[in-house]
């Protein structure tokens, strides 16, 4: 899901740096306590760790983003952490690339953040085993938009792009369902053993 | 999940590249990066890659160690170079173009980061000003990775010790999500212990290592030479093209 330099074009790049430094400035300095740092960043790595697992589709494999399982359980820090995970994976494994950091962190944060939003609406509604409806909802929401303003910063670039995009869309379709699947059942999880971890758990509340 | 070999691997060795201050080569090799990712002629990009690859050569890390990281950039820019030499408003001087530059610029992460230990690395970022709430979220971050990869292949192992087998089915998917709960937990219940033990030493929220930096004529020198070559290369593009 992250693309790496070289391809797209510096209006681009750019104002993807511009997105990501104002969005990230506001919600490290407005957002989060200094004392909430180290939790966010075991977090971070944890998110890291599970998007380096492959699931086998037939003969090939995909690795999961997981963008929608930061937005819910770190509600608007996903977005830092998102690109905390991105610095990483281009410093020390060159996933993506150095100066696509920015718009990367926009292509996955923002969809982190819409996921956050989806699963709020937890609260308002009454349904047996809404967590896990929630959660897989807004696990697959994430990788759809993310697909979506992949799309869009391609088809932005330049024409000759143009049939890059069908390949990512296809591409990427199964990990829609994928993430749908794998978060709709780490909500399950999480409300059962550690309920407090997703954002929107409301304790006094009969489930 | 595929086992990565750390980047800082051969930051023990010497070179030019390896005795630079870290402040002044990260800025100085960005700078390489950001001019040849601007490069819109393919005969220039070349030229950008051969910079790429002369530093590494200098930097003495080996070109098979460079090769295992570039795996996935490869992977990306393969099928992206078919498609786009196919396309009709393409062809393969763009494809070519992209190809290079995806290239260059990951060639030059090595020098750039390969050099030091990710801790001075860190370090560096910091002396930088990059605000102290990140640097610090990419240390814990760094930290924990390599902590919380051990302790998933352990749970794994223990998953496939009792029959289990990646399919593709939802039952994988399910268990997977469950798997990375129990990751969730175990992560925060050990970050807990370590937080308090960190406050209980004097933690403040505020960044204390012992690396400390000292910027030479040298340092200076190399940086100015490097960021030369990087506007040149910019220059020759936009002036002569």
């Amino acid at each position: 899901m992250h693309i790496s330099d070289g391809v797209l074009s510096p209006q681009v790049w750019v104002s993807g740096y511009v997105i990501t430094g104002a969005l990230a400035t506001y919600i490290l300095t407005k957002k989060t306590d200094i004392s909430e740092i180290p939790k966010l960043s075991v977090i971070t790595a944890a998110v890291f760790v599970a998007s380096l697992i492959h699931i086998p589709i037939g003969p090939t494999s995909v690795h999961l983003v997981l963008s929608g399982l930061a937005g819910i359980t770190l509600g608007l820090a996903a977005f830092p952490a998102i690109l905390v995970a991105l610095i990483l994976q281009a410093f020390l494994f060159q996933h993506g690339g150095i100066t696509t950091i920015g718009i990367n962190t926009v292509n996955m944060g923002l969809p982190a953040l819409a996921a956050y939003g989806v699963f709020l609406a937890v609260t308002r509604t009454n349904i047996k085993g809404k967590y896990t409806i929630f959660g897989g909802l807004a696990g697959g929401i994430a990788i759809a938009l993310g697909i979506a303003l992949l799309s869009l910063c391609l088809l932005s670039t330049g024409e000759y792009l143009e049939y890059v995009v069908p390949y990512v869309v296809v591409a990427h379709l199964p990990v829609v369902a994928i993430e749908a699947i794998v978060v709709g059942a780490f909500a399950g999880f999480m409300l059962r053993v550690r309920p407090q971890l997703l954002k929107g758990y409301k304790p006094r509340e009969v489930v | 999940m595929k086992h990565h070999p750390e980047i800082d691997k051969y930051a023990g060795l010497s070179s030019p590249i390896h005795n630079w201050d870290p402040r002044a080569k990260l800025i100085a090799i960005l700078s390489l990066i950001i001019a040849i990712v601007l490069i819109p002629d393919l005969e220039i990009a070349l030229v950008g890659l051969a910079i790429a690859l002369t530093l590494a050569l200098i930097s003495r890390i080996p070109f098979s160690f460079m090769l295992k990281h570039m795996m996935w950039v490869i992977m990306f820019i393969a099928p992206l170079f078919v498609i786009v030499s196919l396309t009709p408003s393409g062809g393969i001087e763009h494809a070519s173009l992209i190809a290079v530059k995806a290239l260059a610029a990951v060639i030059l992460i090595f020098p750039m980061i390969g050099t030091m230990r990710f801790d001075t690395t860190v370090k560096a970022l910091e002396r930088l000003k990059i605000p102290s709430k990140l640097v610090q979220m990419i240390m814990f971050a760094y930290r924990y990775i390599f902590v919380f990869s051990g302790e998933f292949q352990r749970m794994f192992t223990s998953l496939t010790s009792r029959g289990f087998r990646k399919r593709t089915n939802i039952y994988t998917l399910s268990t997977t999500g469950k798997l990375i709960g129990m990751l969730f937990v175990r992560s925060l219940d050990r970050s807990e212990r370590v937080f308090s033990a960190m406050v209980s030493r004097g933690y403040d929220g505020n960044l204390k290592t012992l690396v400390e930096f000292e910027m030479h004529t040298a340092d200076v020198l190399k940086a100015a030479i490097l960021i030369a070559i990087a506007v040149a290369l910019d220059l020759i593009c936009f002036t002569v093209v």
